[in-house]
């Protein structure tokens, strides 16, 4: 039995242009419990503000912070699922 | 089954209020410029066309005294209409609406009648929108008799304070600051963004909030001015002076027990407003402490206010202007050299 | 009366300056605000509204202005300052912020006056069209020369400001021509769902007065419409309402993602760029010749380009200065 370690992702698709996003609010703390589909952060690359949900359920640890600039692709944060 | 750990913006914590008693309430209904697809020029109507369509979320023409006018109209009638004044700076195209009719009706009717409406505007500047994009206005809407004024400074406030608003029966003007939405275009101070519980809940209107407690000092304020007062009171920890910070939340009716109570611990008191010095908010509260009891007083009381010009659109002089961080810290030190 | 020669290049001219202004501003405004979009940051900061789009507006009308006739206009200006001649240095130091500027850094982009060519705006909708028809009253009382004209979009027709001025000027029988900007949207709000008319010129007749559409954001049929009007008006016959169709190809200020057009109006906008439509028609009716049209095109970028030189190099006032002039 192990946990699974799921990774949120910024889609690659999310915005056209070539250029960072930057992380405008994270909506939950460090080491909180999250549900798959909970709203996660919201990001802003040109001007748009896109919303990024929990993939899995589990314990969240942030990767990317509040303020930091990011890629598409990037792993914001992982979600530990708890052992089956 | 404990609440889950989440934050909500101020914008979303606003717009969350309003879906929830939206489902609870089909008399309720939002309406102003841009409040439908586009959820809001400072995002806090988001959602609400997507769950209750045009019917219940109706984008107005650039039509303010016909449809502030509607408010009251819609709410005497026994609608409980919310409604988007877009920036309180523009209060001058349909005051009439709001302080004439929606503040004096209930009066007008010895209590017959009743406008349950809400009016959400935006206020502040501090990111150089100009002298007409960035007012606060507190003082305007408080001095005039009849309507509540609530002034939240976080998302858990703004929730309560929203739902609450939208429950009361008396007409409630719900001012919130740009600064604190969480519009990423905007710049927000993080300190708004707190945890929100998903379920219904209200923050009682003509509460104020001890949001820092302190024996050396007492400062009071509203909106961003909390937020700057806590991070003057975390620098005065530092030199040894600690600030019982008090956020008003609500303007009207100003809850007078809580700042005298906070004032008669410390005897000295700074006031922290956003809106013109002059004939305003900062005056009535030291106003009330003094003339309720000036003995308590041990120094002048202080205020960090607005200068009383236009708010003038270089950043320099915008910033120059505003109040900030330290100089609560200096009016703070004033108060209590002695 | 359509436009002469010199007319349509004084027009041309004037769009061309005016359309290289806006894309310098956008270029600047956008200094310090990537990659992180905050509006408070950078050497222009607040909102922005260009007036991509909207230059034969403000040429057509203002090629029949002298100096001493009175303009009002709103948050989105700069196209018609410059067609009223408004100093274009000073108007780039006010948007900058700076102690050059034509109210200190007091006013920015939205507050741009110049006392000098009569020329005001303002950035709440629909309040511009009452100081016009004072204006105009005031030529009238001093028996002095000069009509007033009011800019204004078709989101400002739904104002009370507009039905009352209107009113009032034609009871009055004033020098004030009102001249709407139709671009179709009040920000996110597209015209057909918020005004209750087709075109906005059927609204004249509730006030007496001539009411002209003029579309296809040309600027010789919007020269021949305003001429009329301000004849009228300098014939002591009265104020008019001209109805323009144009567009704004940008957004509605900077930061707007405008994900409110439908798919496809904006790359079909800019295919009817009003600047690339006029610019082949003079070619194509020898009103302009090509060396003409590339020596335009760069004292053009010049005027612009020293415009913005002068205000990035002129200094702030003291900030303590932000109390001065609040009285007279």
């Amino acid at each position: 039995m192990s946990s699974a370690v799921h990774q949120v992702t910024i889609p690659i698709d999310l915005w056209e242009e070539e250029v960072e996003a930057v992380i405008t609010t994270w909506f939950v703390s460090d080491a909180a419990e999250v549900d798959k589909g909970d709203l996660l952060a919201e990001i802003m690359a040109e001007k748009i503000q896109f919303e990024i949900v929990a993939p899995a359920t589990g314990t969240l640890v942030i990767v990317k912070h509040q303020d930091q600039l990011i890629d598409k692709g990037d792993v914001i944060a992982t979600i530990t699922s708890a052992p089956d | 089954m404990p609440t889950k750990d989440r934050k909500l913006t101020v914008a979303r914590a606003m717009a969350e209020a309003m879906s929830q008693e939206m489902r609870l309430d089909e008399r309720v209904f939002v309406m102003g410029e841009d409040v439908g697809p586009l959820g809001g020029v400072f995002g806090n109507t988001r959602g609400l066309f997507e769950e209750f369509g045009a019917e219940r979320v109706r984008d107005t023409p650039i039509s303010e005294t016909a449809f502030m006018g509607a408010a009251v109209g819609a709410a005497a009638d026994g609608m409980r209409p919310i409604v988007e004044l877009m920036f309180v700076d523009f209060f001058g195209v349909c005051f009439d609406a709001i302080y004439n009719l929606m503040a004096k009706n209930t009066y007008f009717s010895g209590g017959n009648v009743n406008v349950p409406a809400v009016i959400m505007t935006s206020t502040g500047g501090g990111y150089s929108d100009g002298g007409q994009h960035s007012q606060c206005l507190y003082g305007t809407f408080a001095h005039l008799p009849g309507m509540k004024v609530v002034v939240p400074s976080n998302a858990f406030d703004a929730k309560g304070m929203m739902t609450a608003a939208i429950r009361d029966n008396s007409p409630v003007i719900y001012m919130f600051h740009k600064g604190l939405q969480g519009m990423g275009w905007l710049g927000t101070e993080a300190g708004a963004t707190v945890n929100v519980p998903e379920e219904e809940y209200t923050v009682n209107i003509g509460k104020a909030a001890t949001v820092s407690e302190g024996e050396d000092v007492t400062i009071v304020s509203l909106g961003m001015g909390v937020h700057h007062s806590l991070h003057a009171a975390a620098l005065l920890y530092e030199q040894g002076v600690s600030a019982d910070v008090i956020d008003l939340r609500t303007l009207v009716p100003l809850d007078r027990d809580h700042i005298f109570n906070s004032v008669k611990k410390t005897g000295r008191l700074v006031v922290v407003d956003e809106d013109y010095q002059s004939y305003g908010v900062s005056g009535e509260i030291i106003a009330s402490v003094v003339e309720r009891d000036i003995s308590i007083l041990r120094a002048p009381p202080q205020r960090v206010a607005y200068p009383d010009i236009p708010i003038p659109f270089a950043h320099h002089m915008e910033q120059w202007a505003l109040p900030n961080a330290e100089k609560i810290v200096r009016a703070c030190l004033r108060a209590t050299s002695n | 009366m359509n436009p002469t020669p010199e007319q349509k290049q004084w027009m041309y001219r004037h769009m061309l300056v005016s359309r290289i202004f806006e894309e310098t501003i956008e270029k600047i405004y956008l200094e310090g605000k990537t990659p992180v979009f905050n509006m408070a940051n950078g050497p222009i900061p607040g909102e922005m509204h260009l007036s991509n789009g909207q230059e034969p507006c403000a040429v057509g009308v203002c090629a029949h202005l002298n100096k001493e006739d009175v303009v009002t206009a709103t948050h989105r200006p700069h196209h018609q300052a410059i067609a009223k001649g408004v100093d274009m240095k000073r108007m780039a130091a006010e948007i900058f912020g700076k102690e050059t500027g034509l109210s200190g850094g007091r006013g920015g982009h939205m507050h741009l006056f110049d006392a000098d060519v009569n020329f005001s705006c303002s950035g709440i909708v629909g309040q511009g069209l009452g100081p016009a028809v004072g204006a105009a009253l005031s030529r009238k009382m001093q028996n002095k020369a000069g009509v007033a004209v009011s800019f204004f979009g078709e989101g400002a027709a739904n104002q009370g400001a507009f039905h009352e001025s209107l009113n009032l000027a034609a009871v009055w029988k004033l020098p004030v021509i009102f001249v709407i900007e139709d671009n179709a949207w009040g920000i996110s709000v597209a015209k057909e769902t918020a005004t209750a008319v087709d075109r906005n010129a059927v609204r004249a007749a509730a006030y007496d007065m001539p009411g002209v559409y003029v579309p296809g954001n040309d600027p010789d049929a919007i020269f021949v419409a305003a001429g009329e009007a301000i004849s009228r008006a300098r014939a002591g016959e009265g104020p008019s309402l001209l109805d323009i169709e144009t567009y704004r190809l940008a957004g509605h200020f900077m930061g707007d993602a405008e994900a409110y057009r439908p798919e496809g109006e904006k790359e079909d906008l800019l295919r009817k760029d009003p600047i690339l439509v006029y610019e082949k028609a003079l070619l194509a009716s020898g009103d302009l010749s090509e060396s003409d049209n590339s020596d335009l095109k760069e004292c053009a970028k010049r005027e612009v380009d020293e415009a913005i030189q002068f205000a990035r190099e002129s200094q702030f006032a003291s900030p303590a200065s932000a109390l001065d002039h609040v009285f007279a």
